[in-house]
């Protein structure tokens, strides 16, 4: 170093150097303007020195006086104090207590950085949407300001233990927001939720967001090995759960988790059941309006769903409030929504889809009902007691409902509004359904975790077209039909691979570098993986999926068509059709199936159906394995990916 | 050789040219105190080894408005030393026109040799010493009680001019911040300080016992010149692209590449908070330029000579004259 300045020189005089300096200045009295020239003398080192004085003084050369000065003060230098001053003045004074730098006040967690890394969307898709009016700052607990402020009295939610008011429930937000800050979690941190769709989890995931948090879902029917691996996977930092669901215990795998995972430092518990290691939901309501130094913005990431992981392990799907709030608020007028309406879903909150509609009536500053467990008879009597105008639901809840007669059982006439989502709806239901329900309009949804309510039926459209298809794009999407070959798109009517792209599309699946290069084309498509037709008129109908097609000797087929033949046999309970090797064809369609009770069904049986409904003898399938029990993911969809493997 | 002048005419007539360009006060320190006071290399004569005279001028702070604006704004518009410098470099040209003796302006900045709070010159002391301003609690800030808080600039002359005394009283502390100090331990200025750079003590004579001031923890706020290099240290110890150009391009520091693009010499100025709820600042009577146009300067000069034929009627009384 310059001058014969040793790192040991610095550590060694560097601070009495700093002291002597002009750093540091003391006064004793008014020695100069009394020209106390003794006293001036006599308190030379406290008031400050330069450097050839502090020479003097030390025993170093004055030009080591200044380099170790200099790296002293390096040292205790702090560069943003200046930020201060923008906190003071124009009748504001200084109060310590008050301030944070912006450095402190808005710093992330490193878990929490990989998440916001994950957010990356195409620039000029981005400046559309926003350009558009599509992606605007705007938050879920904004919404929910707004209407405690507008129509405090209005009731937010109707759920089995009373109802809400807008005013209560920003209380109760408000409440568990100070609880879960004074936990330490910090702006984009996932705190992970998995319970029914209850006030308890209405709270939560409006508290975890109000102050920037990331809320993960956690389906309810997901045990040990799902859980961990979910989060694990999102580096959740706390969980909020029952104590127990059913047979499992639900507090005390949590608290296991603990063990594991050294990201999760808390878990809460719902109800007054106190557990030994984990904090009661009730216990963090610290009354008071929170203070939120980092409070979420529309860009920011705010869900982290997963995928239901039909062919793979689930994905994370990180969601930002400008893909979720857009969808929401886009579709309040496609719907017909109203703050006089009051919404049902079936679909539970930890899916995409229960989360869409809970966002739509949260938008309309509707009443959200919750009907915390789906059972047919608690749907139809949750309906008549609550005179539900808008229900979401999917096609098995229906058909269940009507095949136990209970949409003739129950007063169902409050409804002007059905939506239906989740899987294939069979037309003969949507016509059964709207049949039972004079008075309500339907509507198919269909949408992924990627891609929100990509598209629907809108509330005034033709009757038919909610029967035959899910209705066109949502504003601010496109959806386009590509061939499977080259990737360009095709003309309309023929079926072809399914891409959405807008607004309400997530932005790159967390940490999946290789998910990520398949998800996409260059110009910012999604590809969804499903099969699908578009009718002239822009109507999107979906036919299957990419991954499910067979390739039988190059000859290329959908076996969606096929499966929902055999379902009809009245020896089969559920059936899926998948490729087995061949070494001639390349593939061959393996049909799997469960019973309904003990009597088999033989591959001759299935082909005789087949064939009475004139499907093509080489879509027919050559093997047959019959088995107890189809896997499914939480949303019943049959794991094909499990099946081949078993094969 | 110069001409023969009357040292006071002169001086009277310095003071004329300066209050004409604007200055409130004026003053000459004497040379001998200040080259004792001054530490080695820093008196007058380093600096103009035949100087025999150092003329003062006070400027006046912010108007009503800069005190009353965020400090933001204030940090750009509430100093007005500049216009100091302007007449003290105008009065050096004076003094060599008119009456033949050289003279220069001094000037402002800080030693390039000696330390980073070292200045060429002390100003301050400078002006102490002639009798315009006396040290307040607030970091040594100069005070005046007619005019609070002034910027200065000197002159360093070689015609011998008649030296002024230092002022009686320091202003400083102000009675209300003497109270406010007996109930908290604290004055204005020391507890609204943004960084806390100010402590100290008053002592039983109501007088100020000890000062206390950090200028590394004042500079970090005001001075953003000492950043830059921690600034560019920082940037290349970064660690990722994002962390280097936050380093160069973070709000933080965007202000300082901005101030050396236009070439100004301070980054940032002052957060002026002490100077803000002093009320010394905020109420003497002639900091307020309207004030002073509206006589005020001739009532005080009444007031005040009332007060000392007062005075001289008591001390005759205690006398039994």
């Amino acid at each position: 170093m310059a001058y014969g300045v040793t790192q040991q020189m610095i550590d060694t005089f560097g601070e009495i150097v700093f002291k002597l300096s002009l750093n540091k200045q003391t006064r004793r009295g008014d020695a100069v303007r009394e020209l106390d020239f003794d006293a001036l003398d006599a308190a030379r080192d406290e008031t400050g020195l330069t450097d050839e004085e502090i020479t003097e003084r030390i025993g170093l050369l004055p030009e080591q006086v200044g380099v170790v000065r200099v790296f002293t003060e390096r040292k205790h230098h702090k560069i943003d104090q200046h930020r201060r001053i923008y906190h003071l003045g124009g009748g504001k004074r200084w109060k310590k207590e008050a301030y944070r730098s912006p450095a402190e006040r808005l710093r992330f967690n490193e878990e929490a950085m990989m998440l916001r890394e994950a957010i990356n969307f195409k620039p000029e898709l981005a400046a559309r949407y926003i350009e558009d009016g599509y992606w605007i700052n705007e938050t879920l607990n904004g919404w929910l300001a707004d209407h405690a402020q507008n129509t405090p009295d209005a009731i937010a939610i109707l759920h089995p233990g009373g109802e809400v008011t807008y005013a209560e429930l920003k209380s109760r937000v408000d409440h568990l927001t100070n609880g879960l800050l004074s936990l330490g979690l910090m702006k984009s941190d996932v705190v992970a939720v998995q319970l029914p769709n209850t006030l308890d989890f209405v709270v939560s995931y409006l508290a975890i967001t109000a102050f920037g948090g990331v809320m993960q879902t956690i389906h309810m029917p997901y045990r040990d090995a799902d859980i961990e691996f979910l989060l694990g996977h999102a580096q959740a930092r706390t969980v909020i759960c029952l104590p127990a669901f059913k047979d499992f215990p639900t507090a005390e795998v949590m608290l296991s988790m603990k063990e594991k995972l050294s990201a999760l430092e808390h878990v809460i518990t719902v109800g007054d059941m106190e557990i030994e290691g984990t904090l009661m939901l009730e216990s963090l309501m610290i009354e008071g309006t929170p203070e939120i130094d980092n409070p979420p913005v529309g860009s920011d990431p705010f869900l982290l769903l997963y995928t239901s992981g039909t062919t793979s392990n689930p994905k994370g799907v990180p969601l930002t409030y400008q893909n979720m709030m857009s969808n929401a608020r886009v579709s309040v007028a496609e719907f017909k929504m109203t703050s006089v309406d009051r919404n049902l879903s079936a679909a539970p909150f930890s899916h995409l889809y229960g989360l869409f509609n809970f966002h739509v009536a949260l938008n309309a500053g509707a009443t959200n009902v919750l009907l915390p467990a789906f059972t047919p008879p608690d749907l139809a009597k949750m309906v008549e007691a609550t005179k539900a105008t808008t229900v979401f639901l999917g096609p098995a809840h229906a058909t269940a409902m009507i095949n136990a007669g209970l949409m003739d059982a129950h007063d169902f006439s409050s409804v002007r509004f059905s939506v239906f989502s989740g899987a294939a709806c069979p037309p003969q239901m949507m016509e059964t359904y709207r049949d039972k329900i004079p008075g309500t309009r339907i509507s198919q949804l269909w949408g992924m975790t990627e891609t929100a309510g990509a598209t629907y039926c809108r509330y005034d459209d033709a009757a038919d077209i909610p029967v035959r298809s899910a209705g066109r794009a949502s504003p601010g999407d496109e959806v386009r039909v590509v061939s499977p070959e080259d990737g360009k798109p095709l003309p309309a009517n023929t079926e072809g691979d399914l891409q959405v792209r807008g607004c309400s599309v997530f932005p790159g699946y967390l940490n999946n570098e290789e998910a990520n290069a398949d998800a996409f084309t260059e110009d910012g498509w999604f590809r969804t993986g499903d099969l699908a037709i578009i009718d002239d008129d822009g109507n999107m109908t979906i036919t299957g999926r990419t991954k499910d097609v067979i390739n039988r000797g190059g000859v290329k087929f959908n076996p969606a068509d096929i499966e929902d033949l055999i379902i009809q046999h009245p020896k089969v309970e559920m059936a899926a059709i998948v490729p087995v090797p061949d070494p001639a064809l390349g593939e061959k369609a393996c049909c799997v199936v469960t019973l309904l009770g003990e009597e088999s069904v033989t591959l001759e049986e299935l082909c005789t159906l087949l064939d009475e409904h004139k499907i093509a003898k080489n879509k027919w399938p050559e093997r047959l394995e019959i088995i107890d029990e189809m896997p499914l993911t939480p949303t019943r969809k049959v794991i094909k990916g499990r099946l081949m493997d078993k094969l | 050789m110069a001409e023969k002048f009357d040292p006071e005419e002169v001086k009277q007539a310095c003071e004329g040219y300066v209050k004409k360009k604007g200055a409130l006060a004026f003053g000459l320190a004497n040379l001998e105190t200040l080259e004792r006071i001054s530490p080695p290399g820093c008196g007058p004569s380093s600096m103009l080894p035949k100087v025999k005279s150092v003329l003062c001028v006070g400027v006046g702070g912010g108007t009503r408005g800069a005190w009353s604006a965020d400090a933001k704004t204030l940090a750009y518009i509430g100093d007005t030393e500049t216009m100091a410098y302007r007449i003290a470099y105008g009065l050096a040209f004076y003094l060599e026109a008119k009456f033949g003796y050289r003279s220069i302006f001094v000037p402002p900045d800080m030693d390039p040799e000696k330390g980073a709070r070292v200045p060429m010159q002390s100003m301050k002391l400078h002006a102490e010493v002639a009798g315009i301003g006396a040290r307040s609690m607030a970091g040594d800030i100069l005070l005046h009680p007619e005019y609070g808080m002034m910027y200065y600039a000197s002159v360093f002359t070689e015609m011998e001019l008649p030296p002024d005394e230092p002022m009686p009283d320091n202003p400083c502390p102000h009675s209300s911040c003497v109270k406010l100090y007996r109930q908290s331990g604290q004055t204005p200025c020391m507890r609204f300080c943004p960084v806390e750079c100010l402590s100290g003590s008053i002592g039983n004579d109501d007088k100020v016992a000890e000062m206390n001031y950090d200028a590394h923890a004042c500079a970090e706020m005001s001075q953003q010149y000492e950043a830059i290099p921690g600034v560019l240290l920082d940037t290349l110890d970064a660690k990722d692209p994002i962390e280097r150009g936050m380093a160069l391009h973070g709000p933080e520091n965007q202000v300082i590449w901005y101030k050396l693009a236009i070439g100004a010499g301070e980054l940032l100025a002052l957060c002026y908070e002490c100077m803000r709820v002093c009320p010394i600042t905020q109420t003497a009577p002639l900091s307020n330029p309207i004030a002073r146009g509206a006589g005020m300067r001739q009532k005080i000069v009444e007031a005040e000579a009332a007060a000392k034929a007062e005075h001289t009627v008591e001390q005759a009384a205690e006398k039994g004259e």
